[in-house]
């Protein structure tokens, strides 16, 4: 007996405006094309986030003074993904580390290149491998490779 | 606030991968009628029920309702809760805040899952759709092989990151993940309301099994399970009544923070294996519950642990040993059903996972624990206190409650 069905069609799923996309991420975007990552401070704590939100998280006031953050960080925490979404393996195990770039207080998320699984450990520092062609998109920022 | 005791339990008859022969309503009332039976109340004596299970896992948003009848709640207030991991612990709370606040004498708490009927993936997907729609504008590539905010790199999920930095952080190493997820296999043999059991289980059987994200191996794994919990809380005149064994709440409390690995959009600012929420929980538990050093005080643990290493890394956070010292204690055994620390005698969750009743089972495992009711898996030593942990959310709220074989002084 089939254990499930599938059902055809389209869910229409919005595409959830947020305020923080017309500050701090299209802030952020607009800097990628010239290769430079734009955040957003707090000017009461200093305290640096990117993509940067409008409001403090841990003063709770509103935020917009820009400030540049390095593309050269540090890795944080980092996993090896030996399978894809659909639980098949890769061909190659893929490096994903969130960096803490430096000027920067939060971390992000990415991929790494350029060095062997067993060689990534926490406290490693890396930078950004930028796109040939850098068109203000969050694909500007390929991934990440040893510095 | 009034005292509150745990004076009943229901569970399915089994903890599995699929119940065919039930439909998700009549799993559910299986556990009511067990909970029923085994305090000889009849279901005119429930005066409210607090309902828990995730929203969207089978497809099924009013689940609540839809039982109403099969739960004998018909005519009765009901409530429902679907906070993640920790729904099983936030219903039970529900029903301890009717009960304390004297809203009613007798209140159930009602979980379950079927995870056989549903698809999680697609419920998890619903956590963070807005901001992955949102980043989708931005450009964000959802295969994770390129670009920020790649996702973890596709199926690398957040827990890898938690683990991963837990390891360099606590000084443990994956041996220790092998080693606690073969024990919590073991205790599960013992427990005939657990899912996954291997009495032969061996740190080095669970090192064979493929890596699935580095450091989680598919050995380290919760599995997807069908089952239904329900417990009965009663104030303290009428507990006195009824039970004859009863399980004291001394404290509960819960705690969120900013989201982890999963705010995309929002920048991220926590370590995923900080867990301040669960460290700020526990103390306010203990506060309540007069415990100054769970260290000394508390004779039990059950850790809501989806992935092995979590058992260790709470251990932690809600203050039963220092950090970096969990893997030593578990190195020396004292973890262990006869250790001076036994924790997740039931298995875990890591053994037994049908979500909505995940973190309710981590109470009323530790309450069978003090009513000396647990069976083949009681634990060697005697259980005056015992604190059960729940996590959940996306990855930063955490619930804690801690039971008593005394009430506390009001």
């Amino acid at each position: 007996m089939e254990e499930t069905k599938v059902v055809t069609g389209a869910w229409e799923l919005s595409t959830f405006k947020f305020n923080i996309e017309g500050r701090g991420l299209q802030l952020m975007l607009k800097h990628m094309k010239d290769r430079k990552l734009m955040g957003i401070k707090c000017h009461q704590c200093g305290t640096v986030y990117l993509p940067g939100p409008f409001y403090c998280r841990k003063c709770h006031i509103r935020i917009d003074e820009p400030a540049e953050v390095s593309d050269h960080g540090q890795v944080m925490t980092f996993t090896i993904g030996y399978a894809d979404v659909r639980g098949n393996p890769l061909d190659e195990p893929r490096i994903a580390p969130i960096v803490k770039l430096d000027g920067c207080d939060s971390w992000i998320m990415g991929v790494m290149q350029g060095c062997a699984p067993e060689d990534v450990h926490v406290g490693m520092r890396v930078k950004v491998h930028w796109a040939e062609e850098t068109t203000g998109s969050l694909q500007d920022m390929q991934y990440f490779v040893p510095e | 606030m009034r005292n509150v005791g745990i004076i009943g339990i229901g569970y399915t008859p089994v903890f599995v991968s699929k119940r065919k022969d039930v439909s998700i309503v009549e799993m559910i009332s299986e556990a009511v009628d067990a909970g029923l039976k085994n305090t000889g109340l009849a279901p005119e004596d429930i005066d409210a029920y607090v309902f828990g299970n995730m929203a969207t896992f089978e497809g099924v948003n009013m689940p609540h309702l839809w039982a109403t009848e099969h739960m004998h709640a018909r005519g009765k207030p009901i409530m429902r809760f679907a906070t993640g991991g920790t729904i099983g612990m936030a219903a039970f709370h529900g029903a301890y805040y009717h009960v304390a606040s004297g809203m009613a004498d007798i209140a159930m708490a009602v979980t379950y899952e079927k995870h056989s009927e549903g698809d999680a993936q697609v419920g998890l997907m619903g956590i963070i759709t807005p901001e992955l729609m949102a980043m989708l504008s931005a450009g964000i590539d959802v295969t994770g092989q390129s670009g920020m905010g790649a996702i973890g790199g596709g199926s690398a999920g957040g827990i890898s990151f938690q683990a991963s930095s837990y390891l360099h952080r606590s000084g443990a190493g994956i041996e220790h993940i092998d080693a606690i997820a073969a024990m919590e296999r073991r205790n599960a043999a013992k427990n005939p309301y657990a899912h996954l059991k291997d009495p032969e289980a061996t740190a080095e059987k669970i090192a064979q099994t493929p890596m699935v994200s580095w450091p989680i191996r598919f050995g380290h794994i919760c599995p997807t399970t069908d089952g239904a919990t329900v417990c009965i809380l009663a104030s303290e005149e009428k507990a006195a009544k009824i039970a004859d064994k009863v399980a004291w709440v001394l404290g509960v409390a819960n705690c969120a923070s900013d989201a982890t690995t999963a705010n995309l959009i929002d920048s991220q600012i926590t370590d995923p294996a900080e867990q301040l929420p669960a460290i700020m929980a526990s103390k306010k538990a203990c506060e309540r519950a007069g415990i100054e050093d769970p260290k000394k005080e508390i004779d039990y643990v059950e850790i809501y642990n989806g992935f092995a290493h979590q058992t260790l890394m709470y251990l932690e956070k809600v203050g039963m040993c220092e950090v970096g010292e969990a893997h030593k204690l578990l190195e020396a055994g004292e973890l262990e059903m006869n250790g001076r620390c036994p924790v997740n005698a039931s298995g875990g969750v890591v053994s037994t996972n049908s979500i909505g009743t995940s973190a309710l089972n981590r109470v009323t495992e530790c309450a069978l624990q003090i009513m000396g009711q647990a069976g083949e898996h009681q634990v060697e030593k005697e259980v005056h206190k015992a604190m059960a942990h729940g996590w959940g959310g996306l990855m930063q709220y955490c619930t804690i409650t801690i039971l008593g074989d005394k009430p506390k002084k009001l």
